[in-house]
């Protein structure tokens, strides 16, 4: 199974190169620096996947102590914390040629950050707790906590720009997308969830296989 | 025994102890005096700097305080042995999350009036007529610190990187809060009517409810073993 | 209209560190799944 989920993701991924810089024609006001795009969005989408998975993760494990939800926890922590990486590197080298810096404080930026904080602690301390019982426990803790957390993080970081940022400066992806920007998009990024499944799947094997040694 | 007499009951042991060790108190109080001093020599000796930074100063050593104090009062129970009595309890594990929760936000309370009042008289900022609005702003903001301090305190009370994940986890948690009282407290001082940035006011309360329940729920794993 | 300049080199760094994140991830995984391998083989000898 992991395999083929494999073999379909470096497919999908072939026909997302193909489509961002074969078939999708260079942006009419950006130029081709706007083909980061096909990076950036697929990434941070597939990392909410994977948050979304850890905060499943993280209850069913709770009320159900299996193991198994916690491995799925901690496999969809991880490459999520990659995805994200990526989605804020990404971000940044376009913002560079774009709006002329690496960073800025703005509120899509600072709330993927924070993001990206959060679940980096929550691996930390996975790896700071030996023992594999209480680990399940903090890390599920942890990830309700992260995950409830996310929404007042998107609200309250978006006000705070709202103050000191004028309206003109806006996130990448903000502007309404034509049709063909979005078909180049979704065939990204069903490569990334593809992608996606084949990690996790690949990681909860590995898990399991820790487990029982 | 009843929910609330054993919350209050574990209120009662943790202030009584700390009535009569006076520990944590005392090192706290110190400790944010000395970040006053520190503030001042790290922002130099331009008044009108440390004026603008005010309210993220204040927070900040709120926040540094909690990061000292907060994780305490676990230690205290696995170092004295009571940790098997706590989890022992029997009943709804959760009251004893709200006994230590009431402590630690009175702790944090008393830390944050002091730090208050000194930031007034050393940095000579008027606090009169922002008074009541601040406040409202501190014990909103405690109670997010304390709820989320309190639940990641006993967490990491039982790991030997206690340290180091303590801040780590909860820095991050305290953004949406930390934005909040920052921005009231701002508004404070300048003379706003709490009013008028409500919207702040409704996601610190919101937040609050969010980590007081979290934590009420998911407290007995943190015991459990 | 005065297009913006291409950027290839940015967008080459983007989409490069990208697949140096998904490749290493990967290989991290590959090292890990052969080091199980490697000691359940060892552990399953002596058994």
């Amino acid at each position: 199974m992991t395999r083929v989920l494999g073999w379909l993701a470096v497919c999908a991924l072939i026909m997302g190169l193909v489509a961002d810089f074969g078939w999708a024609p260079r942006e009419m006001t950006q130029g081709n620096v706007q083909r980061i795009m096909y990076l950036h969005v697929p990434s941070i989408l597939t990392a909410y996947l994977a948050f979304a998975l850890v905060l499943l993760g993280s209850v069913a494990y709770l009320l159900s102590r299996r193991a198994s939800w916690d491995h799925l926890a901690a496999s969809a922590a991880e490459i999520g914390v990659l995805f994200t990486a990526i989605t804020i590197v990404s971000g940044s080298i376009w913002g560079r040629p774009t709006w002329g810096v690496w960073w800025t404080w703005d509120a899509r930026l600072t709330s993927t950050a924070v993001l990206l904080l959060v679940y980096v602690g929550y691996l930390l301390l996975r790896a700071m707790v030996d023992e594999p019982e209480a680990r399940a426990r903090y890390a599920a803790v942890v990830g309700i906590l992260g995950a409830a957390n996310i929404p007042i993080v998107h609200f309250s970081v978006y006000w705070w720009r709202a103050l000191h940022q004028p309206a003109a400066m806006l996130g990448p992806g903000r502007a309404p997308m034509p049709g063909w920007m979005k078909a180049v998009v979704l065939v990204n990024w069903i490569a990334f969830t593809l992608l996606f499944a084949y990690f996790v799947s690949r990681r909860m094997q590995i898990a399991r296989l820790e487990e029982q040694a | 025994m009843p929910y609330t007499r054993r919350a209050l009951a574990v209120l009662w042991k943790d202030l009584l102890t700390e009535r009569r060790s006076k520990e944590s108190l005392n090192a706290l109080l110190f400790f944010s005096l000395l970040l006053l001093f520190i503030f001042q020599f790290a922002l130099g000796p331009d008044r009108d700097r440390i004026r603008v930074a005010l309210p993220g100063l204040l927070w900040l050593g709120l926040i540094l305080a909690g990061l000292l104090g907060l994780g305490r009062t676990f230690v205290v129970e696995r170092d004295n042995d009571c940790w098997e009595g706590l989890r022992l309890t029997p009943g709804d594990k959760s009251a004893i999350y709200l006994g230590k929760l009431l402590g630690n936000f009175t702790l944090m309370l008393v830390v944050e009036m002091l730090l208050l009042a000194s930031f007034g008289l050393f940095y000579d900022v008027a606090l009169g007529p922002a008074l009541a609005s601040l406040c409202i702003v501190l014990l909103l903001g405690t109670v997010g610190l304390a709820a989320v301090g309190t639940l990641f305190g006993a967490m990491t009370a039982q790991l030997r990187a206690r340290e180091l994940l303590f801040p780590v986890l909860l820095l991050p948690a305290q953004v949406p809060i930390l934005l909040a009282t920052v921005s009231l407290t701002e508004a404070a001082l300048l003379g706003q009517p709490l009013g008028e940035v409500s919207h702040w006011l409704k996601l610190l309360a919101g937040a609050d409810v969010v980590y007081v329940v979290i934590g009420v729920m998911t407290f007995e794993f943190i015991l459990d073993a | 209209m005065n297009p913006m300049p291409d950027h290839w080199n940015y967008v080459l760094a983007a989409y490069g560190l990208a697949a140096i994140g998904v490749i290493g991830y990967w290989r991290y995984l590959a090292a890990r799944a052969r080091a199980l391998s490697q000691s359940r083989r060892g552990t399953g000898r002596r058994a």
